[in-house]
């Protein structure tokens, strides 16, 4: 049963009357409904729930009942809803397991309603009644108990670091290749996702060789290494602020002048972009993607590629965080370009991609795995049509979603992060 | 003036006062305090979002739904030519001006014409399941009203009994700000607000 407090709680979020941009699209949705083809869980499943002006008409259903006149008088007639246990337990599968946060209904929407931050108030709201699924609220508090969302002991990383290093060392054949961990005043405090030192470590070691070969200077945390964000998933301002203070504070503790974020969508949507809002500040040094620093990388002739060393024929999926909700289209295009010898784009693509179906937090609650391979069919597809053999993709929530849709679907295709399809293509100056 | 005219005239003053006081908290508002560092212009991204992305080749719910799309669009001028046609109404019953031969037809005709397009939007949330079950009395009663509207305006035209016109009028203005009626002036925030976001973050203008 929900409390009272409870009640209050979530619904005091839909008063903020300081927010500029709440009132307004809690106001625009006409549901007209030609948002649903733009989603694709109503894509895949087809079922008038997922339309996402159902999901927008969950959570306004609430803000007219209990926050407007004509909802307090007229209740039947302007489409209102009782906030109770019934209806918590449906936004939690709106919100949660039906979406994944990607933005692609806003930006298609006649109107031009921001639905994916009205699906992130229904998040917060679900926060505040403390009704978040258990996976999901249990991967953001290991990640303010240890520092890192899969736990990994401070002892651990090391001994990963140290063996990705002596692989860059064997590969570059120069024992003074380096992976430095905890040094002050470099350049650069880089981050990763943890996926990387417990899964894919050879993702570290292909940004190392890039930082190597661009002769950068680099250090990277072994106690705030974590770019993702899962507070931000959750809907929980307070544990966001926290993940986002802890690599903000570990950047002027390094001393460092920038601080790179790793291949992650989320993270780096949540860090560069959301962060200076949780922490009420503006950033005194630059934020910025690996993808952005690759970027300068070439431009700048720090770092030389040979596409012909990439020779299999490639397409980018697009993150939705990195994309269409943060610009880098024509920076991802550029990377990729310069690396690979053939390339293909995905139909459609860019800020009109289709989300691979892992976002939004969708990859660590395992009670919507089914429904995530389902929306999923919808990326393998596309995948298929292309008949490239790599799927290049800066974003390890997405290189996993990707690897299990390509086991899935029996796609036949390799997935590698940008830094991975990169450091193929580098020519390494032995002087 | 009649006693009907200065009923209407008060219901569109308290439409107007409505929508005069959320223009005012909107305004109040003002823009996000985003305080990341921009990488785009907040500028261009708005005036894209009120014009390129606008277009119906840039959006699904325009180029996927053709038929619908240009069914609003006639539907929302015979809202425009409605509203300016009451004005008219007031001002003749004021000034007791005449109306130029040529505008009651031509009027008459776009109404009729976007008074269609009303009832097809209408039939279109009656008849299909997943528009059905997206619906509430608001939606329903809404394309109702403002249908209502136009074809009382194109009646009226040609001097009609002026009681239903101006209690229909009435209606109209009464329930303007009350239902999703309401977004005629939202629209203009929420694409505002669309345009600062994707443009600092560099993702409009494409």
């Amino acid at each position: 049963m929900i409390t009272q407090e409870q009640k209050e709680k979530a619904l005091a979020i839909l008063a903020d009357r300081a927010d500029p941009k709440l009132q307004t699209h809690l106001n625009s949705c006409v549901r007209c409904g030609l948002c649903a083809d733009s989603c694709i869980y109503y894509k895949a499943y087809g079922e008038a729930q997922y339309i996402p002006a159902a999901k927008v008409n969950m959570i306004t259903s609430l803000y007219r009942r209990y926050h407007t006149t004509e909802g307090k008088l007229l209740p039947g007639l302007v489409g209102t809803r009782k906030l109770n246990e019934e209806t918590a337990q449906k936004m939690v599968d709106l919100f949660f397991g039906s979406c994944t946060l990607c933005g692609r209904c806003a930006k298609h929407c006649s109107i031009g309603v921001d639905i994916p931050f009205l699906v992130g108030k229904g998040r917060e709201m679900l926060a505040a009644m403390e009704i978040i699924p258990k996976s999901l609220q249990a991967t953001a508090d290991m990640a303010i108990q240890t520092g890192n969302n899969m736990g990994i002991p401070v002892d651990e990383f090391r001994d990963t670091i140290q063996w990705m290093e002596e692989e860059l060392q064997e590969e570059l054949g120069d024992a003074e290749a380096q992976i430095p961990l905890d040094e002050t005043n470099k350049q650069i405090l880089y981050t990763l996702n943890p996926r990387e030192p417990k899964f894919f470590p050879l993702s570290i070691a292909a940004m190392a060789k890039i930082f190597h070969a661009a002769k950068e200077s680099w250090t990277i945390s072994s106690n705030y290494y974590d770019v993702t964000n899962y507070g931000f998933f959750c809907g929980n301002n307070a544990q966001a602020s926290v993940m986002a203070r802890n690599l903000y504070e570990e950047t002027y503790r390094l001393q460092a002048k920038r601080l790179v974020l790793g291949e992650c969508g989320h993270g780096t949507r949540a860090i560069r972009w959301e962060g200076p809002n949780w922490l009420k500040t503006t950033y005194d040094f630059d934020a910025l993607s690996a993808l952005e620093l690759i970027g300068e990388y070439i431009r700048q002739g720090r770092i030389h590629l040979d596409k012909s060393l990439n020779q299999k024929v490639c397409t980018l999926h697009d993150p939705c965080n990195l994309v269409r909700n943060g610009g880098l289209l024509k920076e991802m295009r550029f990377v990729v370009r310069s690396a690979v010898t053939h390339f293909t784009e995905m139909t459609p693509c860019g800020t009109d991609n289709f989300c691979c179906g892992g976002g939004g937090g969708n990859l660590a609650m395992s009670e919507y795995n089914e429904r995530r391979l389902k929306i999923g069919k919808i990326k393998a597809d596309q995948i298929r049509q292309t008949g490239v053999k790599v799927v290049i993709t800066p974003c390890h929530n997405c290189v996993d979603q990707l690897t299990q849709l390509n086991h899935t679907y029996k796609l036949g295709v390799e997935i590698k992060t940008v830094a991975e399809i990169v450091a193929d293509a580098l020519i390494i100056n032995k002087e | 003036m009649e006693w009907y005219h200065w009923m209407a005239l008060a219901t569109l003053l308290f439409c107007k006062t409505l929508f005069v006081i959320r223009l005012i908290e909107i305004i109040k508002r003002g823009a996000p305090n985003d305080l990341s560092k921009p990488s785009g212009s907040v500028a261009k991204g708005v005036r894209y979002s009120y014009t390129k992305a606008m277009l119906p080749q840039n959006k699904e719910s325009a180029y996927l739904h053709p038929p619908t799309f240009g069914a609003g669009l006639i539907f929302h001028g015979g809202i425009l030519i409605s509203i300016l046609a009451f004005i008219w109404f007031i001002l003749t019953a004021i000034f007791g001006w005449a109306t130029p031969e040529i505008i009651p037809p031509l009027c008459c005709l776009c109404l009729l014409g976007s008074s269609f397009c009303g009832v097809a939007i209408l039939c279109k949330r009656v008849f299909k399941r997943a528009l059905r079950a997206l619906s509430c009395a608001d939606d329903y009663l809404s394309t109702a009203i403002v249908t209502l509207f136009q074809l009382a305006t194109a009646g009226y035209f040609y001097h009609s009994d002026p009681l239903p016109y101006y209690a229909i009028a009435s209606l109209f203005f009464l329930w303007l700000p009350i239902g999703k009626t309401r977004h005629l002036l939202y629209f203009f925030a929420a694409r505002y607000q669309l345009g600062f976001f994707y443009g600092r973050r560099g993702t409009w203008p494409q």
